[in-house]
């Protein structure tokens, strides 16, 4: 089982994951399941009025506002980074926390990777399944390496420019 | 110069006690090399032909004399004595360890320096005008948007892994000196006829594999919203650019592909949807610009006679006043071009004890402001004139006089196969050839401004496609060739150079270059430099001239 | 014939392979006889396998040449040798006569297959 990471209140803890990440061709088991976009759409009102927790697997090419009218019934949605360095669930995060207002989970997945910790969290991401073997620890102290942020991002942190104002 | 403050200091400690973690994990085993490789391009530590090679970012071309001083410590204590200033106002150390890395990224944070993105897919270190702050000509100071472009850029959280490099240069004044038209983004600071501030927006320019020059998407972006415009077009960069092939990968093949008319809707549709806290509050732009430090020029008269007498008896002085010395906004000033080209120099290079003249220099004389050019040179933004003579006898001292700025010896070129991993042939000898050849200066002057620029390899660190002449080295069978093309420019009518013929080996290109100025000299007409004939004539009297015996 | 290269990792010094180390001479590396390809791959592979001593080992090619063996390619014969435009940096500074024989290698060079150096960076 890998691991995951969940950044709760500010704090990284290792967590028990009670979500089932299917594959497209997977057979549906009891509790919360993550599906691909396409299998969501395709067997979307059965799950959810069924009063399942439901979460939607993001492909990086795939765009967030297809999800727009749905995220009320989601209870997680995860975007998937195909390699570490293709930055396209960087956006999807932004646009999932600061346009379309979703409060549930946002969960990286993919090759996630502690030395992205930090952007990560910016963007509004959550919860984590590290490809690195990285833990918690790891990924604490990584996302708390910088004691000032320059920018206005999806997390609640106070860019340079509202500190020097203060 | 910008002044940075307890945040901007605490955020360069931070990344540099960041960087020298990842050394030790490296270098114990727990990062592999694949790992490692883009955590120290995002720290500019290249590994290279000989060594690594650390890239330095200068900010907008701005450094303080005791910022001059850091490069010349750090080329003594850690390289070879020397630096390389580059075609993006960065400085690049050619022999540096692995181990010493942070040592040296401490050392820099230390004046206010680092290699931040300057390297790696990501926003790199922004470029501006040598002259900013200094000319007369410029609607607003650019520095002050380009230290506002650093911060937005630094550690950008969603624009840190966009499918390439991303590179933007703001002019405030119509003579481009930035090169902005083969950008990214290129900005160009003006004010509307109602006064108001903002920027033309030009995107997808790019030199490469596929040169493009940048298509303007906006005329007048009113410069408060300078931000959350940029968000959207990197937005609509990081979604939709390509990542499937490396050559592919830069705005301007989505910007071409999509058509600009297109992008720019693609870019408005996201911009609209951003709201104003996307933006920077108008009392940061304020603090920003006051962190300038402000400049006491004193009144003085307009022309120095003592300089005049000078110039009269003293040929070499004279030379350097009419080449290297720009005319400044405040009467009584200069603006002073340091060449970093003399003859049998490396374009670009300059030694530590040159460095540390320049930092005297500008400390006594010039008001403590130093630029680096897009053309590999420094200046001297506030000389006075009646200082000029001991300027240019203090820059003579350590073979920094040369008086070529903008004639056919000042020369661009990239390190090539001499350090570059990525070559395919040699730039310096060719660049070193080349202004051997026009080393007679009358001559040069006759010939006056031609910008010869030499690139090693198809990636064009040294801007061949917007030389006025461009050198391109090419590998033929193993041996090093050379493909010229001509009628480039780089600055406000900037256009992409056409190749004028088959390559021609390395030992042939000075004198194919004397046959092009032969022939510009024998059709020029009244006041043409060598691109306006060039683009009147067109490109068969240069063809017939170089390949002529081949017939 | 070949001869197996990669750069150091604490400094990014060019080496050879030689008897199982990693020398900084090329005079000094071993060669690898068409016939010996084998033992070229090998010694690629055990630099492979110590990631914190050298940076991404690859074979060349190399040719003898009028004073003895030089590397095919004009990249190789410069990370041989140092940068031409700074004679006193790099290897070359040392002198001799086994540096004033790569010096002197001529003939076509030829690249040694690693094209597309760009995916490498």
């Amino acid at each position: 089982m890998p691991t995951l990471i969940r950044l709760i209140d500010g704090r990284f803890e290792a967590a028990e994951d009670r979500f089932t990440d299917l594959a497209d061709d997977a057979e549906l088991v009891a509790g919360p399941v993550i599906l691909s976009l396409t299998r969501f759409q395709a067997e979307s009102d059965a799950l959810v009025t069924a009063g399942r927790q439901v979460g939607v697997r993001l492909a990086a090419s795939e765009a967030v506002e297809d999800l727009a009218y749905d995220l009320p019934r989601l209870a997680l949605v995860a975007p998937v980074f195909p390699k570490f360095r293709d930055g396209r669930a960087f956006t999807t995060a932004t646009l999932l926390r600061q346009r379309l207002g979703f409060t549930g989970e946002v969960r990286a997945l993919g090759d996630v990777l502690r030395e992205q910790a930090f952007f990560m969290v910016r963007c509004g991401f959550d919860s984590f399944v590290p490809a690195d073997g990285s833990t918690a620890e790891d990924w604490s102290r990584a996302a708390g390496r910088f004691r000032h942020v320059y920018q206005r991002a999806a997390d609640d942190r106070a860019p340079a420019f509202v500190e020097r104002a203060q | 110069m910008y002044r940075y403050d307890a945040i901007d200091r605490d955020f360069l400690a931070d990344r540099a006690a960041e960087f020298r973690g990842q050394v030790a994990r490296r270098l114990a085993g727990e990062l592999t090399e694949d790992q490692f490789k883009p955590l120290r391009l995002m720290n500019g530590l290249y590994l290279q032909l000989h060594a690594y090679m650390l890239r330095v970012a200068v900010p907008y071309g701005a450094l303080s004399p005791s910022q001059m001083r850091a490069f010349a410590h750090i080329a003594r204590t850690w390289d070879k004595g020397y630096g390389h200033f580059t075609t993006r106002q960065n400085i690049q150390f050619n022999w540096v360890r692995l181990g010493d890395a942070p040592d040296i990224l401490d050392h820099l944070a230390r004046h206010d320096l680092h290699a931040i993105q300057t390297s790696g897919n990501c926003i790199r270190n922004v470029t501006s005008d040598p002259y900013a702050g200094a000319t007369a000509d410029e609607a607003d100071d650019p520095r002050v948007w380009s230290e506002v472009i650093r911060q937005w850029s630094t550690l950008h959280p969603e624009f840190s892994f966009l499918p390439r490099k991303f590179k933007i240069a703001i002019t405030g004044s119509e003579a481009d000196r930035t090169a902005a038209k083969v950008h990214d983004i290129g900005l160009v600071v003006r004010r509307a006829e109602d006064g108001e501030l903002g920027f033309e927006v030009m995107v997808g320019g790019g030199q490469g594999r596929t040169p493009y020059i940048a298509r303007t998407i906006r005329q007048h972006l009113p410069a408060s919203r300078l931000l959350s415009y940029l968000d959207a077009i990197l937005r609509v960069y990081n979604r939709h650019g390509r990542r499937d092939n490396i050559y592919k990968a830069r705005i301007k093949i989505l910007v071409a592909s999509l058509g600009a008319e297109e992008f720019a809707r693609q870019v408005d549709e996201e911009w609209a949807r951003s709201g104003p806290e996307a933006d920077l509050p108008d009392t940061e732009l304020a603090r920003i610009r006051g962190a300038f430090a402000p400049i006491a020029f004193e009144a003085l008269p307009a022309r120095s006679e003592a300089l005049e007498s000078a110039a009269a008896s003293d040929r070499g002085l004279a030379r350097f006043l009419r080449n290297n010395v720009k005319a400044h906004k405040r009467p009584g000033y200069a603006i002073v071009e340091i060449a970093l080209k003399a003859p049998g120099a490396t374009p670009g290079d300059a030694s530590a004890e040159q460095m540390d003249r320049v930092a005297d220099l500008a400390e006594r004389y010039g008001l403590g402001d130093i630029r680096a050019t897009h053309e590999q040179n420094l200046v001297l933004p506030h000389v006075k004139l009646t200082d000029l003579a001991a300027v240019y006898q203090g820059l003579s001292e350590v073979g920094l006089g040369y008086p070529n700025i903008n004639l056919i010896s000042d020369i661009i070129a990239c390190p090539g196969l001499d350090y570059c991993a990525l070559a395919n042939a040699r730039a310096i000898p060719v660049a070193q050839a080349i202004a051997e050849r026009f080393a007679d200066l009358d001559r040069a002057e006759n010939v006056g401004e031609l910008k010869v620029k030499i690139s090693g390899c198809i990636n064009a660190c040294g801007h061949h496609h917007v030389g006025h002449i461009g050198v391109l080295g090419v590998d033929k069978k193993g041996e090093e060739y050379y493909q010229l093309s001509l009628g480039g420019s780089g600055a406000q009518d900037a256009s992409l150079a056409q190749i004028l013929g088959p390559a021609l080996p390395a030992d042939a290109v000075a004198d194919a270059v004397d046959r092009l100025v032969e022939t510009y000299l024998a059709l020029r007409q009244d006041g043409e430099r060598f691109l306006d004939t060039y683009r009147r004539a067109g490109m068969n009297p240069f063809k017939e001239a170089v390949y002529a015996d081949a017939h | 014939m070949k001869v197996v290269t990669a750069n150091r990792l604490i400094d990014g010094e060019v080496v050879f392979w030689r008897a199982g180390q990693w020398v900084e001479r090329f005079a000094e590396a071993d060669v690898f006889a068409a016939e010996d390809a084998e033992r070229g791959d090998e010694a690629v592979q055990a630099g492979k396998d110590q990631p914190t001593l050298v940076v991404d080992p690859y074979l060349i090619d190399i040719a003898d040449g009028p004073s003895g063996p030089a590397p095919v390619s004009y990249r190789e014969r410069i990370r041989a040798l140092g940068p031409t435009n700074e004679p006193d940096h790099g290897k070359q500074a040392e002198g001799g006569a086994a540096i004033a024989a790569l010096q002197a290698a001529t003939g076509a060079a030829r690249s040694t297959g690693r094209v597309d150096l760009i995916r490498r960076k």
